[in-house]
């Protein structure tokens, strides 16, 4: 690390922070512009819209829609169920990546991890295929043994519908991410409680887990981020079934305002919200894994 | 004894293989259908009526090879992306890691919170931003906003801290090379597997990307795969002999991650992502 | 320190720049009539998602070497609005747009369409006075209708004689046929009512005799939560809720199914429904016949009207007369009719109702020789709203969000026209609208 005096590292920055001052920072600004404006009326008749100030009137819009709370509730319980499953299972799998006499791994890893290279909006597909009860092959299986078929859009059903797809496009990225930190660790660490008879669970809940509690935490700040940005799932799923309405999750919600309704302005506004809260969320779950992960090292 | 495979952590990883694999089984089953057998044969088993051969027929004379077109569309999208995000982010994180600058904790915290914007806010604006600069419908609306990856950064910075040692780059300074010399002659090396882990995230990213696209493009000749077929389903709604083409699309369209995957996993630094690399 | 004032002011021009374009939106070019020679070259982009429309711009090109028409295939969704409308805002709008009837106020209101009243005049007695209306707000032109969908009841025939079945002539009696349906068969069911489908139920209540927008002197009055709306609603609320017809949306793998398969028999739908017929039950081709849409009470003999649309002009488009004679030539001219009926659109056109592509039924309707004869008949009998209003987007989304709701849980849907015209009033209060009534 140098603290010499040099232009070098403002060069080397500088197509990065050109970048996103351009794309990411401007049209923040632009977005929050947007959310203090809005189109009025004038005239008789049909009238011409134009474009007016007004000032805080969108973010009072957007705090009292109801239907943006509602989208809120279903995107917590869509993500009480995916963001546990999918750590769980991303877990599971690479402590058994992980773990001696396992067979099949280089399969098993490959095929695990495929999912992630399948777009959103084609996996969305895929399963709704599969969820239809008139076209399902679940639900042939069921009735070719003489049960109804499952309701997959179901009041209840349809948030495991939708987290399934996305726990089955995530647990493999998550995954790897996992087992590759488990590889990084030294051996020296557990060989000797192995030497010492101690089980491969054992093993794995006791000293493996605890190791890899950062990449724990990194991967499950990202697994929220992903809870909140949910919206390729249930758009796609939504034209099949009554179950899904077009403001489902949050930002189904803000599509709508922004690209049904038309109203860009009041759809800037509340993303603004659900941004700020975003970041809110995320750096309190920094912060609680941090002082867990600093209480376990104690 | 000590070789023998245990069978229920075997049977367990067998299991979520099933699980990933099952849904893509049903597609390749699916797009051995031609459109009548689609929606009446059982879908859990494939037909070998020379559907699968038809639908590719099909799909490449779709709009006069269209799809091919998107295809290649998404290749020079997630690898152009790719690549230029990898030299941009390689050089910033690079020079957060081993330098020490005015504004360097402000650069690295915008970064980090630009990380947490959904980019469904950032879309609109940016829609108008590249209009104004007359890039909108062209390439590089795509490609450009594609480019800033805050997640790249921050992975080029840990990586370049863990890996590239100070006494390697003091030591160049003391033979006089200069600060750029130093990271393309040091850095870079060094850094290869991370920034091949940045290429590869990213090129999945784009690759994947829907709403950015759907947003900048209107001319479906410059559509990548996932918007291409994304208009194709639409159609498909009325015209139910396109699910057909859009099913052997997805098959099609997933073949070249599935390539890029396994040719470059060995290179892979993925605990990257969890921020614990040592050294 | 001068490489950081130079980012900031960059970003500062960028910002301003942005925010230039809202202005420029505001300006009000589509009140000025078209000036200049339509017949000068010309390169336009035109925005579309019906299928195989390219034959028609190929059809054009051959014809006008000097006047390019590039087809741009569009997803045809309510996204297809705003994504005309910041083009629009950002200037790079195509010059030619599809439009569906319902959504030109919007389109009007937000200044992105030219106005083509004279441009457009000497082709406005090839069209009925009712179908020239829906492109026509307060004396102003704004698009030529292309194709309309007057709604028809189609149904299986070869099942329909199989199980006994009459045509229903009114709905009435389509009631009693969807539970004698169920009762002769447990597989099948008469039709689905799809509850995500505004324009769908738009027709339905069109037919009944309402008018969801009428303007009052310059004020709107919303007439949804009125007793023709509710009599349709209430009637198909009977069914669903008894099981006596699905309450599934239409347009999904499981319903290309169920079409395909014979476990729906009858679909009411628009003129154009027979290409849709046609993709979405392949095994269905001769099976399948069509009448006129059962009445409210018998002898009455009035349909309404399923999607359609009309060809517009943006306001920013910098070929306006050119692209306003593709506009016409595409609706008018005998050839384009020809082969918009041969990719399954039905002509706004009386010329194109009436002429020779239409001679013999569609290949998927050999049951019906006389499938476009009929059309033409029922297509007399269409009636649409007096107005459309400027705030349609908004309250087909808050049918489509509260009627499937309703389906599942088994509601009044009659309720839902009561939600809905609140949510429409007060939207339009919103955005600046004189309202009368409530």
């Amino acid at each position: 690390m140098t603290g010499r005096r040099t232009r070098a590292p403002y060069v080397m920055a500088a197509p990065a922070v050109i970048l996103f001052v351009v794309f990411i920072v401007v049209p923040i600004g632009y977005a929050v512009w947007l959310s203090l404006h809005a189109m009025r009326v004038s005239g008789a008749g049909l009238g011409i819209r134009a474009e007016v100030f007004v000032g805080l009137g969108n973010y009072l819009d957007a705090v009292k829609d109801t239907a943006l709370y509602e989208a809120i509730q279903r995107m917590l319980a869509y993500g009480v169920i995916m963001v546990p499953v999918t750590m769980g299972l991303a877990l599971l799998f690479a402590l058994l990546l992980d773990a001696p006499r396992v067979g099949g791994k280089r399969a098993s890893r490959i095929t695990i991890f495929l999912p992630y290279a399948v777009p959103g909006v084609i996996a969305s597909l895929l399963w709704g295929f599969i969820y239809l009860p008139a076209v399902s092959p679940i639900g042939a299986a069921f009735k070719a043994v003489g049960l109804d078929a499952p309701d997959f859009f179901g009041d209840v059903s349809v948030f495991f519908s939708v987290a399934n797809i996305a726990v089955w496009g995530s647990v493999g990225f998550n995954m790897v991410v996992l087992y590759t930190t488990l590889r990084a660790i030294p051996k020296e660490l557990y060989e000797a409680a192995r030497l010492d008879g101690a089980s491969e669970w054992r093993i794995a809940l006791r000293i493996k887990v605890p190791l890899l509690r950062p990449a724990l935490t990194m991967t499950s700040v990202f697994t929220l981020i992903g809870m909140l940005q949910v919206f390729s799932e249930p758009a796609t799923l939504r034209p099949m079934s009554n179950t899904i309405t077009q403001d489902w999750v949050p930002l189904m919600r803000i599509y709508q305002q922004a690209f049904v309704d038309n109203d860009t302005y009041l759809g800037a506004a509340s993303s603004v919200l659900l941004a700020g809260a975003t970041v809110l969320l995320s750096l309190a779950a920094l912060a609680v894994f941090r002082s867990r992960s600093a209480r376990s090292e104690r | 004894m000590r070789t023998r495979t245990k069978i229920v952590p075997t049977l367990l990883l067998a299991l979520g293989g099933v699980y990933a694999v099952l849904p893509l089984l049903w597609v390749i089953f699916a797009s051995t259908k031609s459109s009548d057998e689609l929606f009446t044969t059982f879908s859990g088993w494939p037909s070998f009526n020379g559907g699968f051969t038809e639908n590719i027929a099909a799909l490449s004379s779709y709009g006069g090879g269209r799809f091919w077109l998107w295809m290649l569309n998404s290749l020079i999208y997630a690898g152009g992306g790719a690549f230029l995000t990898v030299v941009v982010s390689a050089a910033c994180g690079y020079a957060l890691a081993k330098y020490r600058f005015t504004g360097q904790r402000l650069i690295f915290a915008s970064l980090l919170a630009g990380v947490l914007v959904p980019g469904i806010t950032l879309a609109i604006p940016q829609y108008l931003l590249l209009s104004q600069m007359n890039l909108v419908g062209t390439y590089w609306s795509v490609i450009l906003p594609s480019v800033i990856s805050p997640y790249s950064i921050y992975l080029c910075r840990i990586y370049a801290e863990a890996a590239v040692p100070d006494e390697i780059l003091e030591a160049g300074r003391v033979d006089g090379a200069g600060e750029f010399r130093l990271l393309w002659s040091v850095g870079v090396p060094i850094m290869t597997p991370g920034l091949v882990t940045v290429f590869l995230l990213q090129f999945i990213g784009i690759w994947n990307n829907f709403l950015l696209p759907y947003i900048m493009l209107a001319n479906d000749d410059l559509f990548p795969l996932t918007v291409g077929l994304y208009s194709l389903l639409n159609r498909g709604a009325s015209q139910p002999a396109l699910y057909t083409l859009v099913i052997s699309g997805s098959l099609l369209s997933i073949i070249p991650i599935v390539a890029l995957f396994l040719f470059l996993q060995r290179f892979w630094r993925l605990d990257l992502v969890a921020g614990s690399v040592k050294g | 320190m001068r490489r950081r004032t130079f980012l900031v002011s960059s970003a500062a021009t960028l910002f301003l720049a942005g925010c230039g374009t809202d202005t420029s939106g505001g300006a009000a070019p589509a009140a000025s009539p078209i000036a200049g020679d339509e017949n000068a070259p010309a390169n336009l982009v035109f925005w579309s998602w019906a299928e195989n429309i390219q034959r028609v711009v190929d059809v054009w090109n051959q014809k006008n070497p000097t006047q390019k028409v590039t087809l741009s295939g569009q997803a045809a969704s309510d996204e297809l609005i705003a994504k005309f409308l910041t083009a629009v805002k950002a200037g790079n709008a195509p010059d030619v747009l599809q439009a569906e009837y319902q959504s030109l106020p919007t389109l009007i209101t937000n200044n992105a369409l030219q106005d083509l009243t004279s441009a457009v005049a000497p082709v406005k007695s090839a069209f009925p006075d009712g179908t020239w209306n829906l492109t026509s707000f307060g004396g102003t032109t704004y698009a030529v209708p292309a194709d309309v969908g007057p709604m028809m009841l189609f149904y299986r025939a070869d099942l329909f004689e199989e199980m006994g079945l009459e045509v229903p002539k009114t709905w009435e009696e389509f009631g009693a046929l969807a539970e004698t349906v169920r009762k002769k068969n447990a597989k099948r069911y008469l039709t689905t009512f799809s509850p995500g489908d505004a324009g769908w139920l738009a027709g339905f209540a069109q037919q009944a005799g309402a008018d969801w927008w009428t303007n009052e002197n310059g004020a709107w009055k919303v007439g949804i939560d009125d007793e023709a709306t509710r009599k349709v609603l209430g009637f198909w609320s009977g069914l669903v809720n008894s099981g006596a017809v699905l309450g599934d949306p239409m347009y999904t793998p499981q319903w290309n199914a169920q079409m395909n398969d014979g476990t729906i028999i009858a679909w009411p739908s628009a003129v154009w429904g027979t290409g849709v017929l046609a993709g979405v039950a392949p095994k269905g081709k001769g099976k399948w016949k069509m009448a006129p849409l059962p009445q409210w009470s018998a002898g009455e003999n009035v349909t309404g009207f399923w999607g359609g649309s009309s060809t517009a002009v943006s306001a920013t488009s910098k070929q306006k007369p050119q692209a306003a004679k593709f506009a016409r030539w595409l609706s008018t001219d005998p050839e384009a009719l020809k082969v918009l009926v041969e990719i399954g659109l039905y002509p706004a056109a009386t010329l194109g109702q009436t002429s020779g592509g239409l001679d013999a039924a569609p290949e998927y309707m050999t049951s019906q020789p006389d499938y476009y004869e009929s059309a033409s008949q029922i297509s007399k009998t269409a009636r649409g709203f007096s107005s459309w209003g400027p705030n349609t987007n908004v309250t087909y989304g808050k049918f489509e969000d509260l009627l499937p709701t309703a389906v599942k849980n088994k509601a009044d849907l009659a309720a839902v026209a009561t939600q809905v015209q609140q949510a429409s009033v007060a939207d339009l209060k919103k955005q600046g609208y004189q309202v009368v009534g409530g």
